[in-house]
């Protein structure tokens, strides 16, 4: 087994290369899942002769540690949660995007989430994305009818066939829903009430996980439903399983939305900008909308021109008018209110 | 007794080859999920998996820290059990401890441990720093197979060269080094082996350069497919063949 | 200058090396993850404190209690599960298999180690499913009428550890029991023991040191192994990897991740101190 002196030489160097300042022609990107699919990447990096590295994560805090850990100029572009966007221009991580360049007159009207995405006037993020946590199933084997109501989940019919996707802030939203409290209104107290009704939850279920365990769980059957799932884990899914659907229940659901943003101590800021330009152009809109991790709506509504009659019937394009009506974002706790939910959600996880 | 024997071992290495023997096979798989029921063979993983640039990346990469970071480890590791095989020291039992202690430590704190310091001192996460992790637990590895192969017989080689006037570098690479042949070639061979497979420390160290098993990992989290059985088979084969290479050239015991 | 005093030196001079590199990035860090233990996460910030507020929450809150007690006792169970698999094992092919063939036997046995760990994980995920090979198998033949729920629970995670663990057992057993001379076997059987005492008078306790070996060697492995349970116990209990993961991932709570690894450290040392007296490092 050899290895040739001169690409050990060569390797070596790239290494070195690699842990020194940063290239010209690199952009580093904090990103979900979603992000890392190549067919969304290689057509930005071939037009602009750029290459993106791509580190993803997982929920608002975590991305925040890993930006506290990091160096200034470490990183370009950011995903965030649409109702964290604020947080992080609080934290002064987010750079001015010139509004003027973007796409926004294109979007849903609903989706250019202004209150979350400005603030006095200067706009921090882009919405890109967005999609429901509610309750995907599997409809050969469930009861289509008992999926329009959240409480049957608790009902002890589907014991053992449930699980829950790992995401403590949409799924405390969806059992606040559950009970009737909407999530703008959910503090310590109103919190700690949910606490049994977790607790239940868990017991009904197989198993807590994430995007791909959930997929998996759901496409081979080990579980029929899915609570937090919606069509970002059924409609990747479409082609080879259709008895794979979603629903938003009578009591509502979450609508989660992502933005994409440029860091301020961002080394190459033009760049990161056309990189935003392009994930809200419509291609790459539809191109981020199906991407490989999982699919979404898209937030600039000409995407719907580039993506096809099916991507758009899996997508529930034409219900979406009704769809945003009927749910609620995201929970936006402070510090406190935010550690508090996460030992909630650990403890949970322990019973 | 005899047959039960047979039975026993039978079973066993069904549980063992289990889970590789399904691994393999729905890396053929057509359709879109390697859950039965199995749909007729075909290459599109391995064609996918081996034109997937990371991976093939992250496979490179597994490959440089391995080699480099048992490399090191084996140096120091050599050095060491020299050191305290060839005359008590004061204090070698604290050394010897010292030495080993990595081995009994978890490679999860080992891990944060090191991404806490290199943070506070200001090193980014990169293929470096995890090399610096794995010569960390390789060190134990080296020094604990070399010290216990080092014994008399060797001892007196060296003495009888320095005897005849060798100088210290000389009886190191000239005497006791290819006397050590075998002990020198497994811990290397294991040192690359646990590098090579080694995901925490290697996950909490790098950044985008990342190592086999985190790009698998980085895989499974963004979407279940055969590719991740084709990648996992593909490893599985170029080790195996790598392991009966050496079997058969370099462990060859010489017939008595 | 004796010549004894510069061997000395020269020994010393070696053996410097090796012990820089632990003492800077081993020592040193663990040190200073003790440190910051003692402090704690205010909002985002890590205020360095030196109070045991994060080991006391570890002994008083029930969800990271309950992580001692799920990591002690899947590691144990594993433990013992693999020692009593892989004895026979590393027996059989040492005694019964012929000499010429032993060596392909014991790398056979041990072969899966080359497929990557995070991919054997995920195989077992695969065949453990309610869908998985090995229900759609006992379904098949009858065993079986519905498949029965093992994924996601804490039989998936044993079975996981214990596949990988039957191995390297087997591994250190088996290279435990062939330095062990025949003689001493028969000199029992001269003397009158018949088999079964043989075994358990004798072969057994020359065999201990390494099944201590192993079994401690696979604790320490077992209790501090991330992927397994993430991959195959379905977030039901997390055990104490799991949970610090879970501190370090979503809570960037270093001080609280730096004190369950402090805690882990120690239940590792008891571990080491009950098996101390076969863990001897002797050179033969």
């Amino acid at each position: 087994m050899t290895i040739s002196k001169t690409s050990l030489v060569a390797t070596t160097a790239m290494l070195l290369s690699a842990t020194a300042v940063l290239a010209e022609g690199e952009l580093n990107a904090l990103v979900w899942c979603d992000h890392t699919d190549p067919a969304l990447l290689e057509p930005f990096e071939k037009a602009f002769d750029v290459k993106v590295n791509v580190k993803e994560y997982e929920g608002t805090a975590a991305g925040l540690a890993i930006l506290d850990q990091s160096r200034p100029g470490d990183w370009d572009v950011m995903v965030i949660d649409g109702v964290d966007v604020g947080r992080a221009v609080d934290q002064g991580l987010l750079a001015a995007l010139p509004a003027d360049e973007l796409a926004t007159a294109d979007f849903f009207p609903d989706l250019v989430m202004a209150e979350n995405n400005t603030r006095d006037g200067i706009t921090y993020a882009v919405t890109e994305k967005f999609g429901y946590n509610t309750i995907a199933y599997n409809k050969t084997k469930v009861d289509p009818a008992d999926m329009e109501d959240m409480s049957s989940l608790w009902s002890g019919k589907y014991d053992g066939r449930i699980a829950i996707y790992d995401y403590y802030l949409p799924l405390l939203g969806l059992i606040g829903l559950e009970q009737g409290v909407a999530t703008a209104d959910l503090d310590a107290t109103a919190l700690e009430a949910l606490r049994a009704r977790a607790y239940g939850l868990k017991a009904a279920s197989l198993q807590v996980s994430d995007v791909v365990a959930s997929q998996t769980a759901l496409a081979t059957g080990e579980v029929d439903i899915l609570i937090g799932g919606g069509e970002w884990v059924t409609a990747v899914l479409s082609a080879e399983s259709p008895e794979l659907d979603w629903t938003v229940p009578a009591e509502g659901a979450l609508r989660w939305s992502q933005s994409i943003a440029v860091l301020e101590d961002s080394g190459n800021k033009d760049m990161a900008v056309e990189f935003v330009k392009y994930i809200t152009s419509p291609e790459g809109q539809a191109r981020l909308a199906t991407s490989s991790c999982y699919w979404g709506m898209p937030a600039n509504s000409l995407a719907g021109g580039v993506l096809t009659d099916a991507e758009k019937a899996a997508l529930r394009w034409d219900q979406q008018g009704d769809y945003i009506a009927r749910t609620q974002l995201y929970p936006v706790p402070d510090a406190d209110l935010d550690l508090s939910m996460q030992d909630l959600w650990t403890d949970m996880l322990q019973q | 007794m005899r047959a039960l024997s047979w039975i026993y071992i039978g079973a066993i290495f069904t549980f063992i080859f289990l889970p590789v023997v399904v691994l393999v096979l729905f890396s053929f798989q057509d359709s879109r999920l390697p859950v039965p029921p199995f749909n007729g063979p075909s290459l599109k993983w391995y064609t996918q998996v081996l034109n997937d640039r990371g991976l093939m990346e992250a496979l490179t990469n597994s490959l440089l820290v391995a080699l480099v970071s048992a490399a090191v480890a084996l140096l120091l590791g050599f050095f060491a059990a020299q050191g305290l095989a060839r005359i008590r020291l004061p204090g070698s039992v604290l050394m010897r401890g010292l030495l080993i202690a990595p081995m009994t430590v978890s490679y999860l704190i080992i891990a944060l441990g090191l991404l806490s310091m290199f943070n506070d001192l200001g090193f980014r996460p990169s293929l470096w720093t995890t090399g610096v992790g794995h010569v960390v637990i390789n060190v134990p590895l080296c020094f604990a197979i070399l010290f216990a192969s080092m014994g008399d017989h060797q001892k007196n080689a060296e003495r009888a060269a320095r005897d005849l006037g060798a100088g210290e570098v000389q009886v190191l690479f000239l005497v006791t080094a290819p006397m050590l042949k075998p002990a020198l070639l497994a811990a290397y061979f294991l040192s690359v082996t646990f590098s090579w497979d080694e995901f925490i420390i290697a996950f909490l160290l790098t950044r985008f350069d990342v190592t086999l098993p985190v790009e698998i990992w980085s895989m499974l989290r963004s979407g279940l497919s055969p590719a991740t059985n084709a990648i996992g088979s593909l490893v599985f084969l170029v080790s195996i063949a790598i392991l009966f290479l050496l079997e058969f050239t370099v462990f060859r015991k010489p017939r008595a | 200058m004796s010549i004894e005093t510069t061997d000395k030196r020269r020994a010393f001079g070696f053996v410097a090396p090796a012990l820089l590199w632990t003492c800077a990035f081993f020592i040193l860090p663990f040190a200073a993850m003790i440190l910051l233990s003692l402090a704690h996460l205010e909002g985002r910030t890590v205020v360095q404190g030196y109070d045991f507020g994060n080991y006391i929450k570890i002994f008083t809150e029930p969800s990271l209690l309950k992580g001692i007690r799920v990591s002690l006792e899947i590691t144990l169970v594993v433990t013992v599960i693999s020692v009593v698999l892989a004895w026979p094992l590393a027996w059989i092919i040492a005694t019964r298999v012929p000499p010429r063939y032993q060596r392909l036997a014991i790398m056979l046995a041990v072969l899966p180690f080359w497929t990557s760990y995070v991919v054997r994980s995920y195989a077992w995920a695969l065949v453990l499913g309610q869908n998985g090979v090995l229900m759609q198998g006992l379904i098949g033949i009858g065993i079986l009428d519905a498949p029965i729920q093992i994924m996601a629970t804490r039989a998936a995670t044993v079975i996981g550890f214990v596949h990988f663990f039957v191995m390297l057992l087997t591994l250190t057993i088996y290279s435990n029991l062939i330095q062990l001379s025949p003689n001493y076997a028969r000199a029992a059987a001269d003397l009158g023991a018949n088999g079964w005492n043989t075994f358990r008078l004798v072969i057994l306790p020359l065999t201990l040191p390494g099944i201590m070996t192993g079994a401690f060697l696979t604790f320490v492995l077992c209790i501090g192994d991330y992927i397994t349970p993430q991959i195959l116990g379905g977030n039901n209990e997390l055990t104490m990897p799991q949970l610090i993961m879970l501190q370090l991932g979503r809570r960037g709570d270093f001080p609280m991740a730096s004190a369950l690894s402090v805690v882990l450290m120690a239940l590792v040392t008891v571990a080491y101190a009950l098996s101390a007296r076969w863990l001897k490092m002797e050179r033969v």
